[in-house]
C-alpha cells in the first residue's frame, strides 16, 4: 500500500489529525499491521517533518500539530504492538526539576522526542529527584531528561544525578539536561551524558544516546 | 466567530497641526510673492512671465500666490510606477511607502576582499543585482558613479546596466538634458515606444534646484523634457541648514518649501498634469566639520514636516534614508533603522538612498541587504495588527487554562505568520547554535548573503533585440556626447 502510506505521511506533515485517524483504520482495515504503518507512514512523515524544521521551512506550531498526529496515530496502533516493538526507539522520562514550574520547552521536547518515537513518561513540572528515582525503578527508561528554566534550579541537575547514583541506579539509564539558562559545559560538569541547546538539538542528542 | 467588528490598529505619527501645515504654505507663498526665484533658462523665464509672473530688477522672478496654488492643484496626486515588462510596481499615493537606491556613489566597498575602491561601471551591475533579488526593494538606482566609462555618458551607461540588470523600475539621474534625452530614448525602447513608456513609466527621473532660490539652466530644461515626455520627475532641493537655507529648522522648511512649490509651477506651466514627485531636502551642515549630513535626527524633522504638508497637498513626495559612516557598522545599522522607521511612519511615497554610506559617498552591496532586512522589520511594525474577537482569544485562553501552553494549538499554527515577524539574518538562534555556526556578527551574516545573491541570482534578461537596440543607442551617445559641455 504505498500509496496509502505516503498520504499518511502526508497527513502527519500536514498536521491533520482526523485524516491520519482515517488513513490508519483504513489501513488496518485493508490488512496492514501497525508496525508496518509506522515504518512506512507515521514515521517518514515526522521524518520529513524534522528535516524541514531544521531548513527553516517548518514552524513550531506545524512540527507540534505535525506530532500531535502522530500520537494520534500512535493511540491507535500501540494497543496492536508487542511491549518489544513499542518501545524499541526507546523510553524518556522527563520532567521540570524541582522549584521550576516552567513547562513550554520541556513539553516542546516531550512532544518531539515522540514524534521521534520514543516513548515518553512525563512528569511533569516541580519533580523532586527522588520522584525520578521512583520513575527509573517503574519505568526502566533509557534515557532520564531533566529541564530548567531558572539559573536558582539547575543546581537541581546535580542533585538528581547524585540521588540516582545513590539508589544505585545511575548506570542503567543516560541522562540528558537543557533549558534556556543550561550550557553544554554545566550538563557536562552534573555528570549528565546528553544535552540538546533547543528541542530538535535535544531529540539529536537522545538518538545518539541510543547509538542511533 | 469569524465575522462581525473587526477593526486594525495601526501605528500613526504625524509631526505638524493643520494649522502649522498652513502657516509653512503660507510663509512659502510669501517667498514666491515677494522674494522670487532665479530662473537660470530664458524658456523658463518667458514661460513664467506668460502666466503673471514678473522679474525684478536683480532678475529675480516673482510668482504670485494664486499660480502657486493653482500648480499645486494640477499635480496628479497618484502615479503608478511600473516595471520594465510594463507590470505594476509602485502607487506612489496617499501613504503608500517604496524603497530604493540613490545615484552616484564614488567609491564602493568590494564585498569579498571588504576593501573600498573608485566606483566602476561593474559595481553598478552588482547593486542592481542584489537590489533584483531584495523583496523589500522596489525600485533601483545606479547606487554607484562609474569612473571607468566616459564622463558624458556615465548616467547613460548607468541605465543601460540597471536596464540589463533589473526588472525593477529605475530611478536616474542625469548630467544635462542631452543625456537625459538618450535615457528616455533607451526606457522606450524597453516598454516598446514613447506612448507606452507615457503609459507605464518605467523610469524615474531625478532632479533638483539649486538652493538658495535658483533653478539652474540644467534643472528647468529636465523639468520641461519630463514634463513632455510624461516622464515622473523628482525635483527636490536639497538645503543646508546654516549654509545654503537659514540654520533654523523652520527657516530651512520655508525656503526649500519655496522652492519646491516653484519648480512644481515650471513643471505644471509646462504641461498641466504631468507627473512629478515632490518634497524638500533640508539637512544639516556639521559645524565642525562643514559636512552634509545624512543621518541626523534634525533631518528626520523636516523631512516629517514636508511629508505632512504634501499630504496635505496631495502630491506625491519623495524621502531619504542614509548614513553618515564610512563603513557598514553599528552607526551604519542605527542610522539607517532609525531613519527607515520614520520615513515609514511619515508615509512617504517614494524613499531612496537605501544603503547609503559616508555622506553620500560612499557604497556597499552589502548595505542594500542589510536594509532589505530593515525595511521588513519596518514593514511590520507600521502593518500593526487587527483585533476581533477570534483574535482576542478569549476561547483559546479559556481552553489552554492555567499553566498550559499554546505551542500546539491550531489557533496558534493559523494565526502565526500573519501575526509574528520572521526574520532572515538577524540573530535568533540559541547560544549554543550561534557558537557552532562560527560566532558571526549581523554584518558578516549580511556580507555572506551578498556573496551568495552575486553568485547566484539571475535577473530576467532582456530580450537579445531589446538590448542590441539599447547598445546602439549607448554606441551613438558615446560618439555624439564626446565633445559635449553640459551646462548646470
Amino acid at each position: 500500500m504505498p500509496e496509502l502510506n505516503s498520504s499518511l505521511a502526508n497527513a502527519v506533515v500536514e498536521g491533520d489529525i482526523d485524516v491520519a485517524k482515517k488513513l490508519i483504520n483504513q489501513a488496518l482495515a485493508e490488512g496492514a499491521t501497525a508496525q508496518g504503518i509506522i515504518d512506512k507512514g507515521l514515521t517518514p512523515g515526522m521524518d520529513c517533518v524534522g528535516q524541514r524544521f531544521k531548513e527553516g521551512e517548518m514552524f513550531i506550531p506545524e512540527v507540534l500539530l505535525s506530532a500531535r498526529t502522530m500520537q494520534a496515530g500512535m493511540e491507535i496502533l500501540r494497543p496492536l504492538l508487542t511491549e518489544k516493538q513499542a518501545t524499541a526507539a526507546g523510553t524518556v522520562v522527563i520532567g521540570t526539576v524541582e522549584g521550576d514550574i516552567h513547562t513550554i520547552g520541556k513539553d516542546l521536547v516531550s512532544i518531539m522526542m515522540e514524534g521521534a518515537g520514543f516513548k515518553v513518561i512525563d512528569l511533569g513540572i516541580d519533580v523532586k529527584p527522588q520522584r525520578f528515582v521512583e520513575a527509573v525503578r517503574e519505568h526502566k527508561p533509557d534515557i532520564v531528561a531533566m529541564s530548567a528554566m531558572l539559573t536558582t534550579t539547575m543546581p537541581k541537575f546535580a542533585e538528581t544525578v547524585n540521588a540516582l547514583k545513590e539508589a544505585g541506579i545511575r548506570d542503567r539509564v543516560k541522562i540528558m539536561a537543557g533549558g534556556a539558562p543550561v550550557s553544554r559545559d554545566f550538563v557536562a560538569k552534573v555528570g549528565a551524558d546528553g544535552y540538546g541547546s533547543n528541542a530538535t538539538a535535544a531529540v539529536d542528542s537522545a538518538k545518539s544516546l541510543m547509538g542511533r | 466567530m469569524n465575522t462581525g467588528f473587526r477593526s486594525q490598529v495601526v501605528p500613526e505619527y504625524r509631526l505638524l497641526t493643520e494649522s502649522q501645515i498652513h502657516e509653512f504654505h503660507r510663509a512659502a507663498l510669501e517667498v514666491n510673492e515677494k522674494i522670487g526665484m532665479r530662473i537660470g533658462c530664458d524658456e523658463g523665464i518667458a514661460l513664467l512671465k506668460e502666466h503673471g509672473c514678473t522679474m525684478t530688477d536683480n532678475n529675480m522672478v516673482l510668482i504670485p500666490s494664486y499660480l502657486v496654488e493653482e500648480c499645486l492643484r494640477s499635480v496628479p496626486s497618484g502615479i503608478d510606477i511600473y516595471n520594465r515588462k510594463g507590470e505594476p510596481a509602485m502607487r506612489l499615493e496617499g501613504r503608500n511607502i517604496y524603497f530604493g537606491m540613490g545615484t552616484d556613489l564614488h567609491n564602493t566597498y568590494d564585498v569579498y576582499t571588504g576593501e573600498m575602491h573608485r566606483s566602476v561601471l561593474q559595481d553598478v551591475a552588482n547593486a542592481s543585482r542584489v537590489a533584483d533579488s531584495c523583496r523589500n526593494i522596489d525600485f533601483v538606482a545606479s547606487f554607484a558613479l562609474p569612473h571607468d566609462v566616459p564622463t558624458n555618458t556615465m548616467y547613460i551607461e548607468c541605465a543601460k546596466t540597471m536596464f540589463q540588470n533589473t526588472v525593477k523600475p529605475i530611478f536616474t539621474t542625469a548630467a544635462g538634458l542631452e543625456d537625459l534625452q538618450i535615457i528616455v530614448e533607451m526606457a522606450e525602447t524597453v516598454v516598446g515606444g514613447a506612448e507606452a513608456l507615457r503609459r507605464w513609466p518605467c523610469l524615474i527621473h531625478y532632479s533638483e534646484p539649486t538652493p538658495p532660490l535658483v533653478h539652474s539652466y540644467g534643472a528647468v530644461r529636465k523639468l520641461f523634457l519630463c514634463a513632455d515626455k510624461g516622464v515622473p520627475i523628482t525635483y527636490v532641493p536639497s538645503d543646508v541648514l546654516g549654509g545654503s537655507a537659514p540654520v533654523t529648522l523652520a527657516g530651512g522648511i520655508v525656503q526649500a518649501l519655496a522652492e519646491a512649490q516653484s519648480g512644481i509651477v515650471l513643471h505644471q506651466l509646462r504641461r498641466k498634469g504631468s507627473p512629478i514627485i515632490s518634497g524638500f531636502c533640508v539637512a544639516p551642515m556639521d559645524m565642525r566639520t562643514a559636512v552634509f549630513c545624512y543621518g541626523p535626527p534634525e533631518y528626520r524633522l523636516t523631512i516629517s514636516a514636508f511629508c505632512d504638508i504634501f499630504h496635505w497637498y496631495g502630491i506625491p513626495m519623495w524621502s531619504t534614508v542614509g548614513s553618515d559612516s564610512f563603513v557598514m557598522d553599528q552607526q551604519a545599522g542605527m542610522e539607517h533603522a532609525i531613519c527607515t522607521l520614520m520615513a515609514a511612519l511619515d508615509g512617504a511615497n517614494l524613499i531612496h538612498d537605501v544603503g547609503y554610506l559616508g555622506q553620500g559617498l560612499v557604497g556597499d552591496p552589502a548595505m542594500l541587504v542589510m536594509c532589505d532586512e530593515i525595511i521588513s522589520y519596518v514593514k511590520r511594525f507600521v502593518r500593526g495588527f487587527d483585533m476581533s474577537r477570534e483574535l482576542m482569544a478569549i476561547d483559546v485562553i479559556q481552553k489552554v487554562g492555567a499553566a498550559g501552553s499554546y505551542l500546539a494549538e491550531e489557533h496558534t499554527r493559523k494565526y502565526f505568520k500573519q501575526e509574528l515577524w520572521q526574520p532572515s539574518l538577524i540573530n535568533r538562534d540559541d547560544l549554543e547554535v550561534w557558537k557552532q555556526k562560527g560566532r558571526l556578527t549581523y554584518g558578516q551574516r549580511v556580507v555572506q548573503k551578498t556573496i551568495q545573491i552575486l553568485e547566484n541570482h539571475r535577473p530576467e534578461e532582456l530580450r537579445p533585440e531589446i538590448n542590441e537596440k539599447i547598445e546602439e543607442i549607448a554606441k551613438r551617445a558615446e560618439k555624439g556626447l564626446a565633445a559635449l559641455h553640459f551646462v548646470a
